[in-house]
């Protein structure tokens, strides 16, 4: 376990941050995750690296949750604080051989585009499209960090975003290629009903290609 | 002659540490004794997965205590991790050491003797610095290839009080198990937390089972306990290997897809089908048998039936069933809809009576057929042992020796909850 000190909370919605952080010798893959508490406590909660490999400064991205504990502690952490961080941890990793030639599909709801981020910001020159799932346009969190034509907002809510309704809709509506690789991140029932959809598309998906939140 | 008692609760690996930790007492003199016997020296070596192997811990410690309110009472394994403080403030212990620094017990009870007291802090903690267990318990020998995980499955305490996932050296591996064949082991079972994630510069688990099958002498190989991801196709080839056992020990915990994802397992159901029917297409009599949890938060009724259907259709060997109990700390803690303790109970006992079915379909196939068993107790005529495939035999023979391998022709089983095998030796 190791003490980062905070550089900066970005405050992207009422509800959701981006903690920076300093990077130390800190070495991760894309896709990994830390587990995150204040320095000398015993709450800790797994969260995934928002910023890429080769960023100086490290980042998650968190929402606080209703009635949670950590998450809304960590809310109020201001530059100065120090964080532990112990990890990374996780298999939910892209495969090197086929960055650069596979053309990819990521599924997140929430939060969980955090990784997906990360992915992108390591390898931006990657062939992807992005379905986002969340209720309200203003969860489409740093949205201008996405090639615009690939990122689509899918909100369950409300009208305003790309597609209305949510992803696993989309996914029925919009069939995927079987060539595609795609990963899934955030909300259990998402990933299980989206998996269940993929794979009778067609899609063949292991045990790496998800990271389940809650 | 100094006396120490032991006691193991838990996993494989607990009991190899115990077996090693006993052969360094026997070596410098100790006699071994059984755990309700009065002794100088008690270990308990403890578990802390569910509540209960808490509560069985605690019991272990009072009986110890009773037994000998002057003897060196030491403490080790998971609870000794999970609840150092509890367990420091009883006066009746007098060491509790942490699961890294296990490996020096008998240092410690030696220094205590001396009239050194030290804290265990302070003692050497390479996880892996155990020596051979040839004066253990068992016929077989046990070698430590890895410990700790970094998996955090979300009902688990064990990377919690385990710690990161280390692998032990290639050469050290290999010497171990030669040394250890070398001094008549017969059998040798690879052990650890998640053995399948063993890494050791370029080498992978597949990498370390090709070489320790490729040595030389005359002993069989058993995979104990491995969790179905980390190894890949190489792995499973090796299984037709003729040194290696027809057994695997493969953790399923649920045969509900939602279930899995929110325990965060790191395979799907299809994988693990896939898994069993690639070993069984090429030995259809592959011996699987597996861990289920019953009542993880938010098991409805469907989820449930599909874990009993699972097993109808794998036809586990062997299911080692239990209640889930919320172990502090872990994320599943922290999940809502948690089940009730009465639907759990009637849960296991559902499974219990398929299980118990199953087991016996699967350990009727091999009347007729032959087993290799190596034999564990004996009085020259009848004897009892494992066959290759780690199904329970008893057989009568003539002048039987503990372990040697006997070739047994099965004819019969005994119905009893756990079906043994009957047979005769074939000469
Ligand atoms: C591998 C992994 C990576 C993660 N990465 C991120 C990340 O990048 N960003 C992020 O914001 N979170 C992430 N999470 C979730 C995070 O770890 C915490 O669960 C979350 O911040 C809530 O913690 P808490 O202490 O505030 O709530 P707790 O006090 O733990 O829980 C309060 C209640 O909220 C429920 N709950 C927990 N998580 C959520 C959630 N996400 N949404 C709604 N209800 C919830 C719980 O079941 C509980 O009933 C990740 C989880 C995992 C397993
Ligand atoms: S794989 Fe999961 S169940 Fe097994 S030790 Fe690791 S965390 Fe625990």
């Amino acid at each position: 376990m190791r003490s980062h000190k905070v550089i900066e909370i970005r405050n992207l919605t009422p509800s959701t941050y981006v903690i920076k952080m300093e990077k130390k010798d800190f070495t991760f893959k894309t896709g990994q995750y830390i587990t995150l508490g204040f320095s000398g406590s015993i709450d800790r909660r797994e969260y995934s690296i928002y910023s890429s490999e080769q960023d100086n400064f490290l980042e998650v991205l968190i929402k606080e949750v209703e009635g949670g504990l950590v998450s809304k502690k960590l809310k109020r952490c201001k530059p100065g604080d120090y964080l532990d961080i112990d990890g990374p941890f996780g298999h939910f990793s892209l495969k090197e051989d086929e960055i650069s030639k596979k053309k990819f599909l990521f599924i997140a709801t929430g939060t969980g585009i955090s990784p997906i981020h990360s992915f992108i910001a390591t390898h931006p020159n990657m062939d992807y499209q992005l379905l986002h799932g969340v209720r309200m346009k203003e969860e489409a969190y740093e949205r201008e960090s996405y090639q615009n034509n690939n990122y689509i907002l899918c909100t369950s809510r409300e009208k305003s975003g790309d597609f209305h309704g949510r992803v696993t809709e989309y996914l029925k509506e919009n069939p995927v290629p079987s060539d595609t690789v795609c990963y899934l991140c955030g909300n259990c029932h998402m990933i299980y009903e989206a998996y269940d959809i993929l794979e009778k598309q067609g899609i063949n998906l292991g045990p790496i290609h998800t990271e389940v939140y809650f | 002659m100094k006396k120490v008692a032991f006691k193991t609760l838990g996993c494989r690996l607990n009991q190899y540490e115990t077996d090693a930790i006993a052969s360094q007492f026997q070596n410098n003199g100790f006699k071994l004794v059984p755990f309700d016997k009065e002794a100088d020296v008690y270990v308990i070596n403890s578990c802390t997965v569910t509540h209960q192997s808490d509560h069985k811990s605690r019991n272990f410690i009072n009986q110890a205590n009773r037994k000998n309110p002057d003897s060196v009472l030491v403490v080790t394994g998971c609870m000794a991790n999970n609840a150092k403080d509890e367990l420091e403030g009883r006066d009746e212990i007098n060491y509790v050491v942490e699961n890294d620094q296990k490996s020096s017990v008998y240092s410690l009870v030696e220094a205590h003797y001396n009239g050194e007291i030290f804290h265990p802090s302070k003692v050497n903690s390479d996880l892996f610095s155990y020596g051979s267990t040839d004066k253990g318990f068992h016929t077989r020998s046990m070698i430590k290839i890895q410990d700790g995980c970094d998996n955090f499955c979300t009902f688990c305490i064990i990377p919690s009080v385990r710690g990161r996932a280390v692998s032990r050296s290639i050469q050290d591996v290999l010497d171990n198990v030669k040394s250890v064949v070398a001094n008549g082991a017969k059998e040798v079972v690879l052990t650890g937390v998640n053995i399948g994630r063993y890494e050791y510069k370029k080498y992978k688990f597949d990498d370390i089972v090709e070489q320790i099958l490729d040595l030389d002498g005359d002993f069989r190989l058993r995979i104990s306990s491995i969790e179905p991801d980390g190894f890949g196709d190489k792995f499973l080839s090796l299984l037709n290997h003729p040194k290696m056992t027809p057994h695997l020990h493969l953790c399923l915990q649920s045969g509900s897809e939602p279930i899995l994802l929110q325990m965060r397992r790191m395979y799907n159901i299809k994988r693990f089908k896939e898994i069993v029917n690639k070993v069984r297409s090429v030995r259809p009599d592959f011996n699987i048998t597996t861990d289920i949890i019953i009542g993880f938060p938010n098991e409805s009724d469907q989820d449930f039936e599909s874990t009993c259907n699972i097993i109808k259709e794998l036809k586990f060997g062997h299911v080692h069933a239990f209640k889930y109990s919320i172990r502090k700390g872990t994320r599943a803690e922290r999940m809502t809809e948690q089940v009730d303790e009465k639907i759990k109970t009637l849960r296991s006992e559902t499974l219990r009576e398929i299980a118990d079915d199953v087991k016996l379909q699967y350990r009727n196939q091999f009347i007729g057929k032959e087993q290799i068993v190596l034999v564990e107790k004996t009085d020259g005529e009848n004897a009892k042992g494992y066959g290759e495939h780690y199904v329970p035999v008893e057989f009568k023979g003539y002048e039987l020796k503990k372990n040697h391998f006997y070739k047994v022709k099965i004819t019969d089983i005994n119905k009893d909850i756990d079906p043994v095998l009957i047979g005769e030796q074939v000469k």
